[in-house]
């Protein structure tokens, strides 16, 4: 790392913690991330996420350990590593009183750019992020959640960063603007090949858009691979039972108590995981049927990100998320 | 140094688009300078003092604007941290001198251009200047020091505590900083001897002798040299404060 060349876009983390008081919030991370990658960084609400970007990012001191990004230590180096790092963190940053091109140009303008490259650069990022048909003397204080986000990208984007970090950037945004969001993603890494750091509390988003995804929980990372790798490394089946009424669902927990011993509770019914799930079946209809509790629906499924996620954490996310720990994903995105 | 310019002008714009925000210490600043002026001019008539009055209570008038000044760039950097804004800037390679710079210049600016519009009230109240149109600026130099040393107080409270109630609260120690001076009178009446005393450390003292020397009496070395040191110590230990701060905000926050 001491010659950084400018087609180094890696991310490379050793050993970084970060204590606030008694809280670990970051716990002894340990991440390699290649060039051109997009690595996505999955955990519930409080799980560390926001904190392992800040630091990365040089606005936040680790406690322990480090990390460099496209060839720079983020504590030694900031200022070089400034430079090469994009940023959109999860709390948008707009200055209300201006307007959207005087941010962008501004922006441009500290990260080096003459006036002119920056009122170029300005036109080009409000046209990608579909802005450039907006009122240009409107402020941004009266532009929606959704202009700001993208607003807020095309600022972290002002530089043509080498690594882009993106917090949560869909946290919040209606089905349309997410799925945008997600196309400019997969542009800018395919057509820039910027390696992209994506954190999400949505497993679809990691599922979809994510080459790698580490599973943070309490600080720690619990799991990495690649999505499919991880859900095949489960080395199950999923059989989704369905069932009329809760009551139901309940009670044909108890009843496959020994017929189904890996088992949560699902969207309405319970998931079941058996090596093969096929040779299952007949088990579990005759032991409900035995019990009398009529089935809605029997399907056989593939592990999923959640599935993964509650089996490292003992918990499922979509759980987490229900019980207001965090937003759910709205239906439409579940495609 | 250009990133100093362009942070400095996007505070001006920014602070202009709030006008209102302007107003309140301009006009308790306006105020002053009639109220004390109306009420309190026979004291010009005071065996010993020398000039008008009004030269004499004009720099109390600047120094209460520079309080409106400093509120205002400590108000400025906590909307950026409220927005974010602030947090979005700490990621770029600008220096954290600059980030502090821009709120603390344009609040001094701010003053200058209120300080302008004091100086042309008081001149039609008849004002004169003992050095003529020099003078003035020389006042308007001072204002804008001044300001700039109240601003980067204002801007450290405002990094530290990241509260805006907070921020304007801490301004009120600028009002012992007018008052325990030889503000209405000249020093040599004040009967208290403890105000004597408080007068004789507050820094404010040596900015008013600085600026009545100008109006009243002529050019005279010694006040503007010891107003001048004065008022750039100040500025500069506030300026530090602030600057420490802004370096730590990337530390902790």
């Amino acid at each position: 790392m001491t010659s950084p060349q400018s087609s180094d876009r890696s991310i490379s983390v050793e050993q970084l913690s970060r204590r606030f008081g008694d809280l670990l919030a970051v716990d002894d991370v340990d991440l390699q991330i290649g060039s051109g990658e997009i690595f996505g960084f999955l955990g519930p609400n409080g799980a560390g996420k926001s904190t392992l970007v800040k630091m990365l990012t040089t606005i936040l001191a680790p406690s322990s350990g480090r990390a460099v990004v496209a060839g720079f230590d983020v504590r030694r180096q900031q200022g070089k590593a400034r430079q090469v790092i994009g940023v959109a963190l999860q709390e948008v940053g707009l200055d209300p009183l201006m307007t959207a091109r005087e941010l962008v140009v501004l922006q441009a303008q500290l990260f080096g750019a003459s006036t002119g490259a920056a009122g170029e650069t300005a036109g080009r990022l409000l046209q990608t992020v579909g802005l450039a048909d907006v009122e240009p003397k409107k402020r941004v204080g009266e532009y929606s959640g959704g202009m700001k986000r993208r607003l807020d990208l095309a600022l972290a984007l002002a530089h043509d960063p080498q690594v882009l970090f993106l917090d949560e950037p869909t946290t919040g945004l209606d089905p349309a603007s997410r799925i945008d969001i997600w196309d400019e993603v997969r542009r800018l890494n395919s057509e820039q090949g910027m390696t992209i750091f994506l954190t999400t509390q949505y497993l679809e988003e990691a599922d979809k858009l994510a080459d790698r995804v580490a599973i943070i929980d309490h600080g720690r990372i619990v799991a990495m691979g690649t999505p499919a790798g991880l859900k095949r490394g489960l080395g199950e089946e999923v059989v989704e039972l369905s069932f009329e009424t809760p009551q139901d669902a309940e009670r044909a927990a108890s009843v496959l108590a020994d017929t189904a011993p890996q088992r949560r509770p699902g969207d309405g019914g319970l998931r079941c995981y058996f090596p093969v799930a096929a040779r299952e079946v007949p088990g579990i209809v005759r032991a409900l049927d035995q019990a009398s509790i009529p089935l809605r629906g029997l399907t056989i499924d593939k592990p999923t990100l959640d599935d993964v996620f509650l089996r490292v954490t003992g918990e499922s996310l979509r759980a987490r998320e229900e019980s207001g720990d965090g937003e759910p994903l709205p239906e439409a995105v579940k495609r | 140094m250009n990133d100093v310019v362009r942070l400095i002008a996007r505070s001006l714009r920014t602070s202009l688009r709030q006008p209102a925000a302007i107003i309140p210490g301009f006009a308790i600043s306006v105020f002053f300078l009639f109220v004390y002026n109306a009420g309190l001019s026979s004291v010009a008539s005071l065996p010993g003092f020398h000039g008008s009055y009004l030269d004499f209570i004009l720099p109390v008038a600047i120094v209460s604007a520079a309080i409106g000044g400093a509120t205002l760039a400590g108000e400025a950097l906590i909307r950026d941290i409220s927005s974010g804004y602030f947090t979005k800037l700490l990621l770029t390679p600008a220096s954290r001198l600059a980030l502090i710079w821009g709120p603390i210049v344009a609040g001094g600016m701010m003053l200058v251009a209120q300080v302008a519009v004091i100086v042309v009230l008081a001149l039609l109240m008849g004002l004169g200047s003992a050095t003529g149109p020099a003078g003035l600026l020389v006042v308007l130099a001072f204002a804008f020091l001044w300001g700039m040393a109240f601003s980067g107080f204002a801007v450290f409270i405002a990094l530290r505590t990241k509260n805006g109630a907070a921020t304007q609260a801490a301004t009120l120690i600028f009002f012992p900083l007018i008052f325990l001076s030889a503000t209405f009178v000249p020093k040599q009446y004040i009967t208290s001897s403890w105000l004597k005393v408080a007068a004789d450390i507050n820094p404010t003292t040596y900015v008013f002798n600085a600026m009545r020397s100008v109006l009243i009496d002529g050019w005279q070395a010694e006040p503007l040299l010891v107003g001048l040191a004065v008022v750039l110590a100040f500025a500069t230990v506030t300026g530090a404060l602030a600057l420490w701060q802004a370096r730590k905000a990337t530390q902790l926050s």
